[in-house]
């Protein structure tokens, strides 16, 4: 298949070439499959095997995009396409800037996250899986959800300016298994991200839930009074938290539109505790990178915070035309951030909980609906869900109703940080709205923030 | 290929499918532009075809899609063998509710086909708002269009067959700036429903340049506002926020899948049991909420739902109690069988897919607060003590169970004594879902009533994004924590 993607793209390269376009070809194909879980059946198996072709036209400082879905016998029909964006960008209105196009120095061919294995696994294999999951855990109350989404993305490229081709293959997968009291309305989680097949465990998640279900079975709920409590995070929560934080933190672009909490004063300052190192890292495979973006730059590890000092703004092609910035290989799909560890004991839920302690402390393993109330406030909020624990200093347990946060970003990640676990896990942030594109970040297990207020306390889960 | 179509579900029949339909999108369009600060950003179009197959075998859905239509049978025997593992793992097997064999055509109100406006018209279009919202205390302007325009050829194994060619119009004009303290600010306009059809006729200049300098002029009011005071008080909801809060609160939460607990690994449930239908006191006495997909010219209309089923106008909340969900053929009958009693009487025909690559879910319509007796926004003014009035949603977020929420809005003008006093910035609101509609103390009439489009609602797995409509009035809730 990939000879054949390749040969494709260089015939619609040869046609826009000799047609005297100056045209940027992308190309995507998806061969997902999700088998989705409720109420203890499969209530959906679906698989889709979708190609995108995408051209961009470029007139001097005028650009336009077409895209359409097609398949690989369709290359009349693609060149039509490119006819179409050379047609559109005729009527474009030129940009204040020049837009940079890119000019590829060498064919750049990376397959080596993509694991046949994990993106060919069988119906039957999925539903295997997800019975090992849920294991003898389900009852007439206790409901088994979730999904198992897996496939494979191919991404490549070639331009008018250049002969070179660039091609990505990654396999990935996403499963969250949630088990729900039918009566009760309480919820718990377990999550795993995959991007081998080895990667995936069952029996992990297995435990993971027996853990949760042995708790909020057998502990009393209560509506927690409003206040200021010390938290701890779980991975799903943490990785949400810095999925915001790179949307309205250090995206050069959106800094100059006024959507970022941190300025170019900032650079070289510290910003956040210094417990918080923060890198984007194409060489970890688990976050389904891009080791060279998409205008040639090769991509490595890039540095976003130091012991809590800024380091500085990422800057796609785009932004960096407009405002005059060098670029820094961020033309990408998603980056790949990587949260370092840090020296907490805590690597287990059930550490957390066995944990001596002399305050009580709120564990939040998932955030759910978070929003953005003012992004150059930093400031979010979001409500606790899946498996709360309020783990009362005298060593019990008790099972918090669903909480509110709204904070500053820039107080989570700031001062209040009392430490974070030794061990990362890649935890799998990927939506599937529109084409597939895996993304995961790796973040350490569990992340203590003190003294955070919780705003609104809900008398139900 | 609607031949084809026939055979093919045909021949799934009599492997032993229950039932078998098949979307088949011969073209789906997009047109999409975005100016930032006077440079035409985006200049995209795209166009996808392909067909969507779902089989219902032994109780379990398959479903298999695909752009790629050269074979066709293996297609369809994909989506069988997606059925037959699902039925391996069956709780409740899936029913689905009756419905008439229909054989129809439903074409969306469009005098002026946007795709046939040259694109030079629609670049000076955004060129025209761009300069209009290039003022003083304006750092970042923003103008789009989103033109979108499908055909689908709806097939199934009852009978029906059904065409319908829908156009969509939306555009967004929205403006930012920065206050003393360099904390930003916005304000927006989308457009909603202007008259009877929602082609390029939508594009109204004169409406649109209205908007622009309101919007210019509001922004500069919050520029310099005070924040938003922290307190309890009446919040008077113009469309602009009113019709989110009802698409959190009252939409996503009647949505009969979720309140079944079909999204609860994901989007969430809802705080609403089958037990509540009848009974529950949603909202108070002035309250009555509807799905009505009858309504002309709105991206909640589209003549079939995914199932077949005729459009509807469902009355969901009545004088404050519920009566009604947004239902889709399977889902109707799963909650009747778990009820142990009929609730729902047929399927609501709310059952749409975003795609050809994606099965369809009970998805909102218009889902619509009926205008009240409370007279305009200045007798709504007038008559309050304390309040604030709100508008332009900036950020929001709702409990799993659509129990609570939390909305940042634009810009509040505070009301003392039944007159407005002075705008200001960054105001919020939150509250219970129930205690929230329960206050409900003010329905605006006629003169107040909007048609809001929402352009992207998201749900499902794999997500899909959906057009829908909120006719709303102003509203008014009594004691509401604000500025938080």
């Amino acid at each position: 298949m990939k000879e054949q993607i390749l040969q494709t793209l260089h015939s619609l390269r040869a046609y826009a070439v000799e047609k005297g376009y100056e045209v940027v070809i992308f190309f995507h194909e998806e061969d997902s499959y999700l088998m989705r879980f409720a109420n203890s059946a499969i209530s959906l198996n679906t698989n889709e095997h979708l190609i995108r072709l995408e051209a961009t036209a470029y007139e001097g400082r005028k650009r336009a995009t077409y895209e359409m879905i097609t398949d690989l016998n369709q290359i009349e029909a693609m060149k039509q396409g490119i006819d179409i964006a050379a047609e559109m960008v005729h009527h474009a209105m030129p940009l204040s800037y020049d837009p940079t196009i890119p000019t590829l120095k060498a064919d750049f061919i990376d397959d080596s996250g993509y694991d046949a294995e994990l993106a060919n696994l069988s119906n039957e294999e999925r539903l295997a899986y997800f019975n090992r999951v849920s294991g003898n855990l389900e009852t007439a109350d206790l409901k088994l959800g979730g999904i198992f989404s897996n496939g494979a993305n191919t991404l490549a490229q070639i331009n008018t300016r250049s002969p070179y081709v660039q091609y990505f293959k990654t396999s990935d997968a996403q499963v969250t298994a949630v088990l729900s009291h039918e009566k009760l309305k309480w919820e718990v989680i377990a999550e795993q991200s995959a991007q081998k097949k080895t990667d995936l465990k069952p029996e992990t998640l297995n435990q993971e839930l027996s853990f949760l279900i042995e708790h909020y079975q057998n502990d009393t709920p209560q509506q927690l009074p409003l206040g200021r409590y010390d938290i701890v995070f779980g991975a799903a929560a943490t990785a949400e938290l810095i999925r915001f934080m790179n949307w309205i933190g250090f995206n050069g672009g959106l800094m100059k539109r006024g959507y970022s909490f941190l300025t170019e004063e900032k650079i070289g300052k510290k910003v956040l505790s210094e417990k918080i190192t923060l890198t984007d890292d194409p060489t970890k495979l688990e976050t389904f990178p891009q080791k060279q973006d998409f205008i040639g730059i090769d991509r490595g590890a890039y540095p976003l915070f130091k012991e809590g000092v800024f380091q500085g703004f990422v800057w796609n092609q785009d932004d960096a035309d407009e405002f005059g910035a060098e670029p820094t290989g961020h033309t990408v799909t998603h980056n790949s951030l990587v949260l370092e560890a840090g020296e907490g004991d805590v690597n287990s839920l059930l550490d957390l909980v066995k944990q001596p302690r002399q305050e009580d402390i709120l564990y939040i393993p998932f955030l759910h609906y978070m929003n953005i109330v003012n992004p150059s406030q930093g400031l979010i909020t979001g409500s606790s869900r899946f498996g709360s624990l309020l783990l009362k200093a005298d060593g019990s347990v008790v099972i918090p109703y669903n909480v509110r946060l709204t904070q500053s970003l820039l107080d989570i990640f700031g001062e209040k940080v009392a430490w974070l676990s030794r061990e990362t896990i890649p935890y799998n942030v990927s939506l599937s709205y529109g084409a597939r594109n895996p993304i995961a970040l790796i973040v350490p297990k569990f992340m203590r923030v003190n003294d955070l207020e919780i705003s609104h306390a809900n008398n139900s889960y | 290929m609607i031949e084809k179509i026939q055979q093919e579900i045909n021949h799934l029949k009599g492997l032993g499918a229950a039932y078998v339909d098949t979307r088949w999108y011969p073209i789906e369009e997009q047109n999409y532009l975005l100016m930032w600060n006077g440079n035409l950003k985006t200049t995209a179009s795209s166009r996808e075809s392909g067909v969507g197959i779902r089989v219902l075998y032994k109780g379990a859905w398959g479903f298999s899609a695909s752009s790629d239509l050269s074979n066709l049978s293996a297609l369809y025997a994909k989506a069988f063998d997606n059925a037959r593992i699902a039925a391996e793992r069956v709780t409740f097997p899936v029913r689905l509710a009756e419905k008439d064999a229909i054989e129809a055509q439903f074409e969306s109100p469009c005098q002026m086909n946007p795709f046939e406006i040259p694109l030079a018209d629609k670049v000076a279009f955004l060129r025209t708002m761009d300069e209009k919202l290039n003022q003083e205390g304006v750092e970042q302007r923003i103008s789009d269009l989103n033109f979108m325009r499908k055909k689908i050829v709806f097939v199934d194994s009852e009978g029906s067959q059904i065409e319908k060619r829908i156009t969509e119009v939306f555009s967004t004009l929205q403006v930012s700036g920065r206050d003393a303290d360099g904390v930003s600010h916005e304000r927006k306009f989308k457009l909603g429903r202007l008259g009877e059809s929602r082609g390029w006729e939508s594009i109204d200049m004169a409406t649109f340049s209205k908007n622009a300098e309101r919007i210019v002029k509001e922004l500069n009011q919050v520029l310099v506002a005070e924040n938003c005071p922290k307190d309890d008080r009446s919040v008077i909801l113009l469309p602009g926020i009113m019709f989110l809060q009802t698409h959190e609160t009252i939409g996503h939460a009647l949505e009969l899948d979720r309140i079944l607990g079909y999204e609860l690994a994901y989007a969430g449930g809802s705080f609403v049991t089958l037990e509540d239908f009848g009974k529950l006191r949603y909202g108070s006495e002035k309250l009555t909420a509807r799905a009505d997909a009858t309504l002309p010219n709105s991206p909640g209309s589209f003549g079939y739902d995914d199932d077949g089923v005729p459009a509807k106008n469902t009355v969901l909340i009545d004088k404050g109690i519920l009566v009604g969900a947004i239902t889709g053929r399977q889902m109707v009958e799963e909650a009747n069988a778990k009820a142990r009693k009929r609730i729902f009487m047929e399927s609501g025909g709310a059952n749409r897919a975003t795609s050809f690559y994606r099965v369809p879910i009970e998805r909102m319509t218009n889902i619509n607060i009926d205008p009240g007796d409370d007279g305009t926004l200045d007798d709504i003014v007038a008559d309050t003590e304390k309040g604030i009035i709100l508008d332009g949603d900036r950020s929001w977020s709702i409990g799993s169970n659509r129990e609570q929420f939390h909305f940042g809005e634009e810009i509040g003008w505070l009301v003392e004594d039944g007159q407005i006093t002075d705008v200001v910035k960054n105001p919020t609101h939150k509250g219970d879902t129930l205690k929230f509609w329960n206050a409900l103390s003010a329905v605006g009439d006629e003169t107040t009533w909007k048609v809001q489009y929402v352009e992207n609602c998201g749900k499902g797995q794999p997500n899909q994004i959906m057009q829908l409509g909120h006719g709303v009035p102003v509203c008014r809730f009594d004691n509401v924590r604000i500025g938080e």
